[in-house]
Formats: structure tokens, sequence, C-alpha cells
């Protein structure tokens, strides 16, 4: 009976166990980092995706069992249709009213603008959400198998939903635009004045930041993308000021922004595939280097 | 420590698809809690500081997979949560009730602290809104701990043999 002995050797395994598993997390943390091993990664997630994906569909339908009639199939799908419709409709009304607004300036580029432009969309269902409290992310059931890469944009038919950030052969990762590191070039329906939207803080809002003090911004205002930076392109819809923040001694007012997308209850988002994102990296360099 | 790992693979696989593509749709009082690292804690408890530790790294790993975070930082935030609670357990006097669902609360709390400290280290920047979820998170977790280590229990007395007096 060597209590003191066998104690020692538990000791050793525990101290070792613990080493190991740390280790074996600092090391995964660093190549993740570097972007060493995505390939294993993807090697993981990409059957995990597949059951997420089932398990997604079912739960999807049994939500929607649970929010409309229980018994009438039919009349789940006429809602489905109907919902789609209304979605449509209101984006064509936002459509036209960011016309009206545009007239002026549309006049000189008639022939250029388009209603409806020639980009192409891969429909993607939404099948799981971001496990971290600190990150607004979904995973979508199409990857670059099917065309999609990092860097697309993604809007639903409501709005601009986010950008793939993550992508492996069957599923990718789209970074909303409620996420504390997504920023988008914005600027406003009526006045046409330009900002940078945030996402974070309470909520589900975004920040509509940098707006000169000229610039009117009344409640209710549409937002839209910019186009400037190369990320996204121009005239998609992302929501609407909800409130304005305005100060004298500020050289830049801000405005909250309700998002046009319900991002707690999106199915499915389209993926733009033809547009190519500027790449501004050459101005990250400092002159001279 | 072998068939731990074999359970433990499973099990955080399918706590992993319901937190991310069941839960999301049907929140519990508004917040989706951490399954994964729940079950990490019971095993935790019930097992001791290794096979806690083990649970909370497969646990961690799987749960940066499925997100933006950099894979082995939820492992980290994990095994640092379950580790201090399954020693406080053993330190404490043995309570199936009561102990449980304040030592989930404690690893809540740790792992969040831990967690938002190493995105902080490592220049991501954090939502205030876990923040304002956190008293309803504490309140869902306090709830589920028990289900996950009285299944844990019942699962560990099944599988073990039974001692024979002769």
């Amino acid at each position: 009976m060597n209590l003191g002995g066998n104690n020692d050797s538990t000791q050793r395994i525990r101290w070792i166990t613990f080493g190991l598993l740390f280790g074996l997390a600092l090391l995964l943390l660093v190549m993740d980092l570097t972007r060493g091993v995505e390939g294993a990664f993807a090697f993981i997630r990409n059957p995990i995706a597949a059951l997420m994906d089932w398990t997604a569909g079912r739960t999807d339908a049994y939500a929607d069992a649970l929010a409309g009639p229980r018994d009438l199939q039919l009349a789940g799908v006429q809602i489905e249709q109907l919902r789609q419709e209304n979605d449509m409709l209101r984006r064509e009304l936002e459509a036209l009213r960011e016309v009206q607004a545009e007239n002026q300036i549309l006049r000189e580029y008639f022939d250029y603008v388009s209603l409806n432009p020639t980009l192409d969309r891969v429909l993607a269902s939404v099948i799981a959400r971001d496990t971290s409290p600190s990150f607004r992310s979904l995973i979508i059931d199409k990857g670059i198998l099917d065309g999609v890469v990092v860097g697309m944009p993604v809007e639903s038919t409501r709005g601009l939903v986010g950008i793939i950030y993550r992508s492996s052969s069957r599923s990718s990762q789209v970074l909303l635009l409620t996420d504390n590191t997504s920023s988008v070039a914005a600027r406003l329906g009526e006045s046409r004045a330009t900002g940078v939207l945030q996402g974070g803080g309470l909520g589900s809002t975004l920040l509509m930041d940098w707006i000169t003090l000229e610039a009117p911004v009344t409640i209710g205002d549409l937002v839209l993308t910019s186009g400037l930076g190369g990320k996204y392109p121009a005239d998609i819809p992302i929501g609407r000021i909800i409130d304005v923040q305005r100060s004298e001694a500020a050289l830049f007012q801000q405005a909250i922004v309700q998002p046009a997308v319900d991002f707690n209850n999106l199915e499915a988002v389209f993926v733009i595939t033809n547009f190519d994102p500027v790449d501004t990296t050459i101005f990250d360099e400092l002159p001279g280097q | 420590m072998g068939l731990s790992l074999y359970l433990a693979l499973p099990v955080m696989v399918i706590l992993l698809i319901i937190q991310t593509s069941v839960l999301p749709r049907f929140p519990l009082w508004g917040v989706v809690p951490q399954l994964m690292l729940l079950a990490a804690v019971a095993w935790g408890l019930l097992e001791g500081l290794e096979e806690g530790a083990l649970w909370g790294f497969v646990a961690g790993i799987l749960s940066d997979l499925f997100s933006i975070t950099p894979v082995g930082l939820s492992a980290l935030a994990f095994m640092s949560a379950v580790i201090v609670v399954a020693l406080l357990y053993r330190t404490l006097p043995i309570n199936r009730f009561v102990l449980p669902v304040i030592l989930s609360l404690v690893a809540t709390l740790i792992w969040l602290f831990v967690y938002l400290l190493l995105l902080r280290l490592m220049g991501f920047s954090s939502s205030w809104q876990q923040i304002s979820d956190l008293p309803r998170l504490l309140l869902v977790h306090g709830g589920l701990v028990l289900p996950f280590y009285w299944f844990f229990y019942g699962l560990l007395k099944a599988l073990r043999p039974r001692p024979i007096e002769v």
C-alpha cells in the first residue's frame, strides 16, 4: 500500500493531461489564426454541417407548424407564398421610394441604372447560428462547390444580410451586419449623405456613423449600401433610421438604424456570386513601403 | 479516459446540433444556453478534473468550429471553467441538488470572463448583448444543469459493473 506513490503518479498524470489539453488548444489557436489547418477543420465541419442541415429543415417545419394553422398543410404553403410575396412587394416599394428620391441624379444616368441589377444569386438555406454569444454569424448550406467563396455579399428578399466570412466545400459562414466586427459603407436614400454602418451594441440595431452635420437626417429615412469601399454592390436596402444623435459640438452626427432583415428568423438568403469586391489592400500600405 | 472520449464526441455533436440548429428557433427565455458547457460541467463534477477538462476541450473545439471565434479559444475558456468548479466540488460536502446548480452558475461566469478576456487579448471586440443577457443565461443554466447531471449520473451507474458480494 504505497498511497503516497499512487498520489504522486495521479498528480503527475493530472498535470500532464492538463498540459496536453491546454497546449493542444493553444496550438490549434495559433494554427487557426495562421489559417494553416482550414482543410482539416472543414473535414470535421462538413459532416456535422450536413446533420445540421437536416435538423434545421425539420426544426423550421416544426416551428412554422407551431406558428401557423396546425392542421392545414396547404394553408402553411399559402402563408409562406404570401410572406414571400409580401417581402418582395415591400422591397419593390422601398426601391420605388428610392427611385423617387434619386430621380434628379438618375436622369443623367438613366440608361445605366436598372432596378434589378444583373447580379447572379445563389439561394442558400440557413442551417445553423453562431455558437458564440460574442459574434453574429450564420451557417448556410452552400459552399465552394456551389460557387460560394469568401468575400461574397449576402442578401435576403428584405435587404443586405452580411458577407461570406469562411467557406468550405458544402457550407459557408456568413458574418452578419449586426456583428461587432462588421462595417458597411452606407448612404441615406433621401439626402444621399454617406456614412459607415457598424454592428454591435444592444439589441439588433446598427449604428450609422460619420454622417456630416449638414446632411438632413430624419427618422424613417431609408439606408442603402453606397458601394464605397468595393465590398458590397451599391443600392441594396439595409434598413430605416429610428433615431438620430446630433450634437453641435461633434463633427459628425450618428443615427440608429433598424435593419430591414429579421436576422433571428432568417431561413434563406441569396449569395451574390458575380460581384467582384475591389481589392483595396494596396491603400493599406504606407507611402514608400 | 478512452471510453470517456468516445462518449464525449457523440454527446457533444448532438448538443452542438441542438444548440445551433434547434434552440435558436426556440430560445429558452430569450437566450440560447451553452449546452456543451453544461454537459462538460456535469461530467466534471461526477468524474473529476481530468475527465471534465477533456469534455471541456472537446466541447470548446466543436463550438469554435461553428463560430467566428478562433478554434481553441472556447476550449481554453470551457476547460478553465470546468476545472475550477470540479476543484470546488471536491472541497465541498456532497450534494446532488443545490451544489451542481450553484457550480453551474460559477462555471458560466468563469467561462464568460475567460472567453471575453481572451477575445480582448486577441484583438476582438465583444458585444454588450451577452452582458445584458447574462442574468437570464445564468437562470437558464441553473435550471438545465440538473437534467444533465442526473442523466450522466444514471448513465455512469448503468455502465459501471456493480461490486459483487461473495
